[in-house]
This record gives C-alpha cells, structure tokens and sequence, in this order.
C-alpha cells in the first residue's frame, strides 16, 4: 500500500471556511502603505534545521565543496511532500555523528585542494603563527558561514586554533579546525530565528537583518545567503517591504533560484524522483523543469501556461517515448504537440507518473494527488477496515473499469471513492510513464474511454481536459500559492494563515499570475520580517 | 593478601593519557582471573524484524513454532538457520501462542492494538501500552531506552540504534515513523523516536575511531595531536549554547537543548577512555564505505522501469554482518550495554529476491501465492542473522561464561497469523493472534534452548522477563504486568 498520514477518512478543503480572519487584509497590502506591525497574521516560526539538498548547497556555497556529501549520511528527510517540515526534524545520535564526520571530511578536502584553498582566505599566511591572516579568515568566513557576524568572544576563541597551526607548523591546520567548528555548528545547521519583541504586539518579534537574509535566502536559493546579502544586512537594508523585495528580486536573477524553483516543482509535483530508467527520468525531468523555467523565468509568462501549453521540450529519445514525431536530434527542442491531444505539464510523464501502484496507474491514487497537490484538499486514509494491500475485484471482468467499480458498490468506500476514482480515470489513456494507451495494460479486450470527472467542477477526457477544468474552477491559484508558503515556510499553513494566503492569491491573479511576482510578493508580505513565537 | 584487582578504566585514568601506546597488563585481559572477579555488566539487546509469521489464505499459521515443547526442539524452516553455529538453538529460547489483543470492534484493551493492522502493533510490542489509532507511533519508552536507566552507567555509549534494511524502497511514499524501534521517554509529551544508524561506516568510525593506538611512536602522536583537535572542535562547537540557549524561545529551545546534549554525549565518548585491545576486545576490520543504496526499480519489457520487488536491494546482507559484528565487539569492549537492532522495518518493503530468490518483498511475500512456507524464507534470513550474532555474543569468553551469561536478547515480530479483526479472515498475516518470539542470553537465571508455550500471554510479557533478568526492577512494561516465569531456570 502507499502510506498517507493517517487522520480520518473524510475529505475536506485545508482552507475553506477556516474562520481565517485577520486583520490582513488585501486592501491594506495593496495600498502600499508603511509596513504596520502585524498580529494575528504572523506566522510562528521554529529552529528549522537546513534538509540534505541544503546543507550540501551550504558546503558547496561555503567551500566550493560540490561532493554533495551530505545526502547519504545525513539522517533522511521526510518528504511529504516538501522536505523541509521543521517539525519532522529529531537530534539524534546519527545526526551529531554525520555532521562532525562531514565537516571533518569537507575541511580536508579542502585543505587538500590549493585553488579552493586559497580562495577561501582573504590573505596569503606569512607562515603558521601569523595572526592577522587567522583573523581575517575567522572574521570573513564566520560571517558567511553563521550568517551573522562573529561575537569578539567567539573570533577569540576561534583564534586559539591558532595553536595547533603553530605545533602542525601549518597555517592550514588552523583553517581546518575553524571551517569543522563551523560547519557542525548549531547556528549553521539550524535557522534560528529570535528577533526583536515588538511594542503592543504580544508574542511578535521583528527579525533582524541577518534573519531577513537567511530568510530570504534558503526560501529563494535553498543556500546561504551570499555576501551581497550579508552586506545589506552589515548595513541595515532589509527592514523595509522594499528593500527586501529588491534583495529576492537580485536573488531571483541567480542560476540558484532557477534551481531552487525546479525543486519547489519537483517535490510538489511528486517527479523529484522518478520510478523509471535513469535515461528516461533524466529525461521526462529534464522535459518538465524546462517547462516550468520558460514559464516562470524566461517567458515570466501567466502560469496557467504551465497547464496550457502546446509546446514541449523533447529529443528523439523521449519522443519515441511517447509516440510523438521525433524532432530529429538526440538533444532536446522546443516541439509543437499538433494535434497529439496534450498540453501542459499535466500530459508529461514527469506528472503522469504519479500515483501507480500495483504497477499500473491507479486511478484512485491519481484522484488523491490532483486533489491534494493541485487543489489543497485534504485526502484522508480509508478506514481502518478497507486492506489497500489488495488491489480492488470484480466477479464479471478484469477490467479495471469494472474492478474498480467495487470501490462504488460498497456505500462505505462510495463516499470517498467517487470523489477520487473518476478524476483518475479521466488520466486512464496515458499510461504510468505518460504513454498514450487505448486499452487495458495487458488486457486488449478491455478498452479506455478515458471519461473521468471532478464531482464539483464536471465532466473531462484526458489531461489537457483536466487542466482546462482546473484552470477554469478559480481554485488553482491559491492552492499554488498554498504550497509556496508551506514550502516557504517549512510547514502547513494554519487557520489564521488564511487571511494573508487570500491577500497573496489576490495580487498573484491580479500580477497576471507571475510566479516571479508570486515569490516576490511572499517574500516581502508584510509578515516576512516578523515572527511568532511558537 | 587478596587479589590485586585492576579494571583497564581504573589504569588508563591513573595514567591519564588516553592516547599513548600502552603496555598489555595481564590484569586488563577479559578472560584472566582477576578481572573475571570483578561485578561484569550486563546488557540488553532488542532485535525486530518486521513482518508477520505467516501467509494470506494459508492455513498452516507459520512454520515457526517447534513441535517439540521443552529443549531440544525441532526446528522448522523458519529458524532452521539455528541449526548452525553448533546448534545455537541451544541458546535460544521460542516463546509460542501469544497474542496481542485487538479493540474486535469495540475499545482497545490494555496492551492492544485497532483493528487495522499495518502498523497497530508498534506500540504494544516495543512499549507495552496500546494503539489507539493504527499509526506507526510508540505510546510509551520502549522497551531498551527504558534498560538504558538501568544499565548504561558509566558506558561510552548508551545504547546502540541500528537498522539493516537501508531504505524504503517505496517511490511515492515514505515510511512514517515504520523506520525506527527506539522511543525514548519524554517528559514533556509522547516518546521521541530515535532515528537509527543505518551506516555501518558511521557506525564503525564512532565506536572504533579512536581505539587503542598502535606501539609506532609517529602514529601514536598523530592520532594523539588529531584526538586534541577534535575536542577543542567539539569544546567551541558545544560551548555555543552558553550564549546562544538563552535567546531562543521556548519551543526553540527545547529542540536545540536536544542538540547539544547529544554534542555532549559525543564529547562524553571521545574524552571516555578508548577501548584498550584485549584478548577478546579486539578492533574490527574496517567495513569500508557503506553498500549503495538500492531503488526497486526495474526496466519492463517496453523500456520503462517499474517497482519491482526483486531488484532493489542496499548491500543488507552486507549491512547485517557488519552490524551484528560491531555490536558483538562493542559488547565485548563494554562500550555499550543496551542495543536496539532493527533488521527490517514494520510493514517491510525490503526487497528478498537477492537475499532468498523469492520474488516478493518481504511485505508482499505476507500477501503472495508463496504461502506460508514463502514467508519462513524471508524470517530464515533475519534469524541467520540472529543466530550469528547470539553465535558471537556465546563464543566469547568473559569471567568464568562468555558474553551470553550477562547479556538477555529478544527478537519480535511484527505480527503472527490468523483472525484479521478488520475483515473477518482467519488465516490472515494481518493479525496479531499466534505470535511467537525469541527470547536468549543466561543473565538473571535466564534458561534459553526451550520451547515454551505461553498461551495467551502477550510478547510484552517475553521482553520484561527479559527486562527483569537484566535487572529492570519493575513488573511491568507499558500496560502489559508481568513476566514468565517458565524461561528462566
């Protein structure tokens, strides 16, 4: 079976009706006024301790370091479907280990490699007691690696390294003890967030500069903030809506946030990892994040053209894939898809992967994953009687249409089944790979009409059918913008979240649905440089 | 005059070095006479394998339980790998009919689980104290980080927490809380999960990376200038909490308070005097990088890979030698005294195909056309592991017995066979009825090479006479009161 959380087994919208008011309103957001002091609209925040994916960017931003170490060491991240839920993160044993282990191993490779060595210092040692240089280096890498400046007590105590640079009779063994102090250092490996109480405002704190920074930062780079950021934060430039907003706009021209906003897909949409041949999960990723990165980043282009466009990123390989006219090269191209019957992300196979089981697609996990990936709605387990081990049957025929039309001869299964089983059988003419397909897996006899539909929205056939569905409920925006804060903030939204959500889908529809605009506009919400204590 | 009793932390702290060559002293042998008069430790060891005892739709409920009642039983597939090793079975105890009650519709008992199977038995088996819903959460402190209370004392480390199976092998899906067998008390709310090593490199280089240094004086002072600098890194590191504890808010606080303690259980470890090579504590070859980590994943005929139960495999085989070998060694070298081995994970999706040639994983081996007979396969090759390690932990000399006169084991299952609550099945793997455990090691007048039939008893029942024998000193665990008496002698 693949494993939910368990909850209930009801299914209700995750922002509906949550009694989300709030003194947030989009009226006062697009009025442009001074930035207030916001209540009940600012968001908790909890030490969030940096995933694998960023603690490997953080090495490699810090030292260079592109061994993505990390990864296979580090105690796994729960994906659900982000990565970053700081309250799923536990200390244990495992972690101090892989972190002392990691950083020892990233400080040697270091000290083994002059370039990257010597780019790290601000100077060339006079010898191993030189004193000055073991300050700069302490003072220039401890701001970029805490992302704050260095206390005088910590630079002296950092300093004292300087010993066994003098007994090792090598500057560079100093270096090392400095960067593996650093790199498993709790104000590295967490983002810890303290701020400033604010006057009348209970339990609200406005964070300082260096926060705002690492803030920024992680959410757009999924890194540590670079030394321009640290600069403005030296400076006291990120406090107001605009400053910060001009800093994520400098930061969203950086190959990084390309990056980071392919991995916001990715983990969304399920196709970070793929069930497939390494050749041909390269290559449906490859055809997906390219979509996502002419939309977002060189088109700036409405979002809905994510689900509505007639153009796809394919190379002879993946072509043959899907039965598509090859563009005639083995490196990918920009193709019309002519009167294929697809359009937009949803007729890739990067999205038609999800949601197989029993290796085929199941039009019930496919229900669940567009109405909760892409409508926010909250899909709850089946009840504790119903074995999902065993995939559903029918006394008459081996169709799959038939077998699960059990799920809607039992009024218990009904309830749920008939929101989720039809909305996956309108994706049952493309295969778990994304191949088009006429019939049954296996079973000839037993024909797809590819007929499904969404209870409350209507009829559709076929993704591109789907999209237009989505697109036209109204529902899609906010959900979008749902899954940037829960991914923005490392968390769920909660009941008095919804007041801002409303305010940011407002500009997000009113900004012609720039997603640029959309992580912009997060990133410098009136709430951005504030906190709640937990 | 009475013997002159020396312990080798005793000698290393008066000389107080800790990485210098030193000489072998008679005295600091495990096996001479002096030091077997001195108090040993004893020690607790929790093993689980995930998976129920039998199949769907077989009849035949498992081919665990021996025939034979008493000693010298008869061994079925299942645990026929006790065969080995000289007949380790000897050293083994079977615990058969015990049950683990479900809520059969109504509220859930004492100890009990929801109807729903996957994964309703968590709590009852490692805590004693029942499921209220069936989610992969412990209600209580298992059943070793409550031993740790006991017998830790000054050992360099805690406990052990290790598991085999290295991944999930699911795309798609993550295992929730199915991936760890450790809870530990917490004041402040439910237990907290201890999430396991699954490194045996990490593993290696934390319990063996600082052993005795070798007599060549240039490597000596190597290691010697390297040990310094890792605790002034640690020192610096640890020491950031002074100033930075008391800025944070509540919530903040507690989960970075959690962080540094375990900094100081690992400055704790490295300034504890490294294990001093003896007769029998001895360092272990170094495992070398970790096996790869597995996907379970094939290509189909038409090009694409699919889930395949057979393909995915992470080196377990590998993994559980290696793992069962450190903690033999970091038994013997007395550097931990309570472990926690999970070889697969509840609701296990490791792959078999590579360790048994059976084309399931060890979930859909419960639910496969193999039968019952099918699923002994996959328990054989966790009980293969087993038995090497009680194998190991017996062939040790310590005083005047070996390791297993000090040291109570307990391997659990996840489920038995029979009534499923939540379909009515009676020859389901989805139940908890007709359980069986495995229950070794001599300390606390433990008697193991039995078969005992503890009918309706729980599996609790069988890890607190465990507990007890090891000097747990209350008589129950969870909500489940109560030992057998019929294991010990």
């Amino acid at each position: 079976m693949r494993i939910s959380r368990p909850a209930g087994w009801l299914i209700a919208l995750a922002l509906g009706g949550c009694g989300g008011s709030s003194n947030l309103t989009a009226d006062r957001l697009a009025d442009g006024s001074p930035m207030a002091t916001p209540t009940a609209a600012v968001d908790v925040s909890g030490a969030r301790r940096l995933t694998r994916t960023e603690f490997d960017n953080t090495v490699r931003d810090l030292l260079g370091d592109i061994t993505s170490s990390g990864f296979g060491m580090l105690p796994p991240d729960a994906y659900d479907p982000f990565d970053n839920d700081y309250r799923t993160q536990l200390p244990s044993p495992t972690l101090i280990e892989a972190l002392e282990v990691l950083a020892t191993n990233a400080a040697a490779r270091l000290a083994a490699d002059p370039a990257r060595r010597s780019a790290i210092l601000p100077c060339t040692p006079s010898g191993p007691a030189d004193a000055t240089c073991f300050r700069n280096f302490i003072v220039r890498f401890g701001r970029k690696a805490l992302r704050r400046p260095l206390s005088t007590d910590e630079v002296q105590s950092l300093l004292g390294f300087q010993a066994f640079s003098v007994e090792g009779n090598d500057f560079f063994i100093g270096v090392q003890l400095v960067i593996r102090t650093l790199l498993q250092h709790p104000e590295l490996v967490y983002r810890l967030e303290v701020g400033t109480p604010v006057d009348g405002a209970d339990g609200i704190f406005r964070l300082n500069n260096y926060e705002v920074a690492t803030r920024l930062s992680y959410f757009l780079w999924g890194t540590t903030p670079p030394d321009w950021l640290l600069d403005l934060a030296d400076a006291g430039r990120l406090q107001s809506a605009e400053s910060i907003r001009s800093a994520a706009s400098r930061l969203l021209q950086d190959p990084r946030a390309n990056a980071r906003v392919a991995r916001f897909h990715g983990l969304w949409l399920g196709y970070h990892q793929l069930p497939h041949s390494a050749e041909l999960t390269q290559a449906l990723q490859t055809e997906t994040s390219a979509l996502v990165n002419k939309v977002v980043f060189e088109d700036q282009a409405d979002y809905f053209e994510l689900f509505r466009s007639n153009q796809t990123y394919i190379n002879d390989f993946l072509a043959d894939h899907y039965g598509l006219p090859r563009p005639g090269s083995s490196s990918f191209q920009w193709v019309n898809y002519g009167s294929s019957g697809r359009k937009g992300i949803m007729s890739q196979g990067a999205f038609l992967s999800a949601g197989a089981k029993f290796n085929d697609t199941s039009p019930t996990q496919r229900g669940i994953f567009v109405r909760s990936r892409l409508l926010c709605q909250r899909i709850l387990p089946p009840p504790p009687s119903v074995n999902p081990d065993q995939p559903p049957t029918s006394p008459v025929s081996s169709c799959k249409v038939d077998r699960y039309a059990s799920h809607a001869s039992v009024g218990s299964c009904a309830a749920c089944h008939q929101n989720l089983d039809p909305v996956g059988f309108g994706l049952e003419n493309y295969d778990r790979a994304g191949r088009f397909r006429a019939t049954d897996d296996g079973h000839p006899e037993c024909p797809i009409t590819g007929n499904g539909r969404i209870a409350e929205m209507g009829a559709f056939n076929g993704p591109a059918a789907l999209e237009d569905l989505l697109l036209a409920s109204g529902q899609l925006e906010q959900c979008v913008v749902t899954q940037v804060y829960r991914f923005a903030m490392g968390k769920q939204e909660s009941a008095d979240d919804a007041g801002l959500i409303t305010s940011l889908t407002t500009k997000f529809r009113g900004n012609n649905r720039s997603f640029k605009q959309l992580l912009l506009d997060v990133a410098s919400n009136e709430t951005f440089a504030f906190r709640r204590a937990e | 005059m009475p013997p002159f009793k020396l312990s080798r932390r005793t000698v290393l702290k008066g000389i107080g070095g800790v990485s210098l060559a030193l000489p072998l002293l008679d005295a600091m042998v495990d096996s001479s006479p002096a030091f077997a008069q001195t108090a040993l430790p004893k020690r607790y060891v929790l093993c689980f394998g995930g998976q129920s005892l039998g199949c769907d739709g077989d009849p035949l409920h498992n081919d665990y339980v021996p025939n034979i009642v008493g000693p010298n039983y008869d061994l079925k597939s299942a645990l026929a790998p006790f065969a080995d090793h000289n007949n380790i079975k000897n050293e083994i105890s079977v615990v058969s009919g015990l049950t683990i009650p479900s809520a059969n519709g109504g509220s859930i008992p004492p100890g009990g689980r929801d109807d729903f199977f996957h994964v309703s038995s968590l709590s009852p088996l490692l805590s004693g104290v029942r499921s209220p819903s069936p989610e992969a959460v412990c209600y209580g402190p298992s059943s070793d980080q409550l031993m740790v209370d006991v017998l830790a004392g000054s050992s360099t480390f805690r406990s052990l927490i290790f598991r085999i199976q290295a991944d999930w092998y699911l795309s798609g899906s993550a295992p929730f809380g199915r991936d760890a067998i450790s809870y530990r008390a917490n004041p402040r709310g439910s237990p907290i999960p201890i999430p396991p090593t699954i490194s045996p490199a990490l593993a290696f280089n934390a319990l063996f990376g600082n052993f005795t240094p070798s007599q060549d004086q240039q490597e000596a002072a190597r290691r010697n200038f390297e040990l310094r600098s890792r605790r002034s890194v640690l020192d610096r590191v640890g020491s950031s909490s002074a100033a930075l504890l008391p800025r944070l808010g509540t919530a903040d606080r507690i989960r970075l308070e959690q962080h540094y303690d375990e900094i100081r259980t690992l400055e704790h470890r490295i300034a504890a005097i490294p294990p001093v090579q003896t007769s029998t504590c001895q360092r272990p070859p170094d495992p070398g990088a970790d096996p790869a980590l597995g996907g379970a994943q094939h290509i189909d005929d038409s090009g694409i890979l699919v889930y395949d139960q057979n393909l995915g495999y992470s080196g377990e085989e590998e993994r559980a030698r290696v793992f069962c070998d450190l903690i033999h060694m970091a038994i013997t070298c007395d550097l931990t005294r309570v472990v926690s081995l999970q070889m697969t994970m509840f609701q296990s999706h490791m792959n078999v195909f590579p360790l048994t040639g059976q084309p399931f994983d060890v979930h859909e081996l419960g639910h496969s056309p193999l039968g019952t007979l099918g699923v002994s396969r996959a328990i054989a090759w966790h009980m293969k592991h087993f038995g090497y390690l009680v194998a190991k932990l017996r062939d040790t000399p310590e005083g005047d017995g070996n390791l297993l006169t000090n040291t109570a084991l307990v391997f659990l299952h996840e489920g038995g066979h029979g009534r499923d609550p939540s379909s009515g099945s009676l020859e389901s793997s989805h139940s908890t009825e007709n359980m069986a455990c495995l229950i070794a090691g001599r300390v606390g007048g433990l008697s193991p090479g039995r078969h005992v039939v503890a009918a309706g008893k729980h599996p609790a029942n069988v890890v607190l006479t465990a507990m007890q024998a090891a000097g747990y000193p209350q008589n129950s665990l969870g909500e489940v009161n109560g030992d057998i008496p019929a294991l010990r002698g």
